[in-house]
């Protein structure tokens, strides 16, 4: 897994070519300050701006995994999102507007999650098709309200297949295998690849000696913040 | 069996060996599966089945000698709340709060706030 995911990041590096990219000291250096490094992280209700409207409630299923893997404590998102719910809210949009310390008090969580779906769609073109998952990841401190971390993501995947030599039958072929892709495990290795840049925490083995791992692409790290 | 068949069954291997024990030293067991069929079909069989993913994680964390990832304790302890089974919730909020103490202030709250409807009713 480890092998797998580092071979993915170098070719993404391979393709950006001579794009920036940062240490995870240098593009997050808040994320190793004794004072501010978050141990806690809330999961917000993810804000959706894609046109699929289950995509928000189901990204919850692949979001503790990856963060608590990390070294984070995750405050359990199945209990959180009831929680928000109960209160009238199912979109992260509705939260927006509230100062970051509104979760410290009622959660006690040191940091929160803002998680932006982008994409989370499928296009065809003629004969190919693509299934494509976009989101961006924003951690924000709750005592300082500044941002620790951020990463966008998008990841594409081609169903469209090997040709079979007939075009009708590839374009049906196409079209099935596209309708049968399911968004969730692309979801997840959205989230993988971006955690990848994340400082790890306090319950990871390798907890502050990861700075130095160059993995950061800092337009990544910057088109985040635009959302 | 030619070449194609052993990578096939190599990969096979590799994959099911890294799955058991996650990069972060823990054991999910079905966890994100249970859990999304929770999420797109609330039923009493996917909630039995996330109960059941649960109890497994913790299970097999404490033979495998992990620490139980965190929230587990916790998300069983929830669903246990809501059976009723008020005893053996508040035994796993507990380990939750002790295994993390991150937890405390959160799992104070939902305490209380689920006390208090308690007694309303």
């Amino acid at each position: 897994m480890k092998r797998q995911l580092a071979l993915l990041m170098s070719v993404i590096f391979f393709m950006v070519g001579c794009a920036e990219i940062e240490t995870k000291s240098e593009a997050y250096p808040k994320m190793y300050s004794e004072s501010e490094k978050p141990l806690s992280i809330l999961v917000l209700p993810a804000v959706n701006k894609s046109t699929a409207a289950d995509a928000g409630d189901l990204l919850n299923s692949t979001l503790t995994i990856p963060f608590a893997d990390n070294g984070y404590y995750v405050m359990p998102i199945s209990i959180v999102s009831d929680i928000f719910k109960r209160e009238g809210i199912v979109e992260g949009a509705q939260l927006l507007g509230l100062p970051s310390s509104v979760f410290r008090s009622n959660f006690g969580a040191d940091a929160v999650l803002y998680v932006t779906i982008n994409k989370w769609d499928t296009s065809y073109i003629v004969l190919a098709a693509n299934v494509s998952v976009g989101m961006s990841h924003v951690l924000v401190s709750t005592t300082t309200n500044e941002v620790l971390w951020s990463y966008d993501q998008t990841i594409v995947v081609d169903t469209s297949g090997d040709s079979s030599g007939f075009i009708l039958l590839d374009v049906i072929k196409t079209a099935v295998t596209t309708a049968m892709t399911d968004y969730i495990p692309i979801a997840r290795r959205v989230n993988d690849t971006a955690v990848l840049t994340m400082p790890h925490g306090k319950y990871h083995p390798q907890v502050g000696k990861d700075g130095d791992a160059e993995v950061v692409l800092k337009a990544s790290k910057e088109k985040a913040l635009e959302q | 069996m030619n070449t194609k068949h052993i990578a096939v069954i190599v990969f096979c291997l590799l994959f099911i060996g890294c799955s058991s024990v996650s990069l972060g030293g823990y054991y999910w067991g079905k966890y994100s599966y249970t859990y999304h069929d929770l999420l797109k079909e609330p039923s009493s069989n996917t909630r039995a089945a996330h109960e059941e993913t649960l109890r497994d994680i913790i299970e097999k964390s404490k033979e495998k000698d992990l620490r139980v990832p965190p929230g587990v304790h916790a998300e069983l302890a929830y669903l246990l709340s809501f059976r009723d089974a008020n005893e053996e919730a508040l035994g796993h909020f507990e380990i939750e709060r002790k295994l993390y103490p991150e937890s405390q202030r959160f799992l104070e709250r939902l305490l209380s706030t689920q006390t208090n409807k308690r007694d309303v009713k």
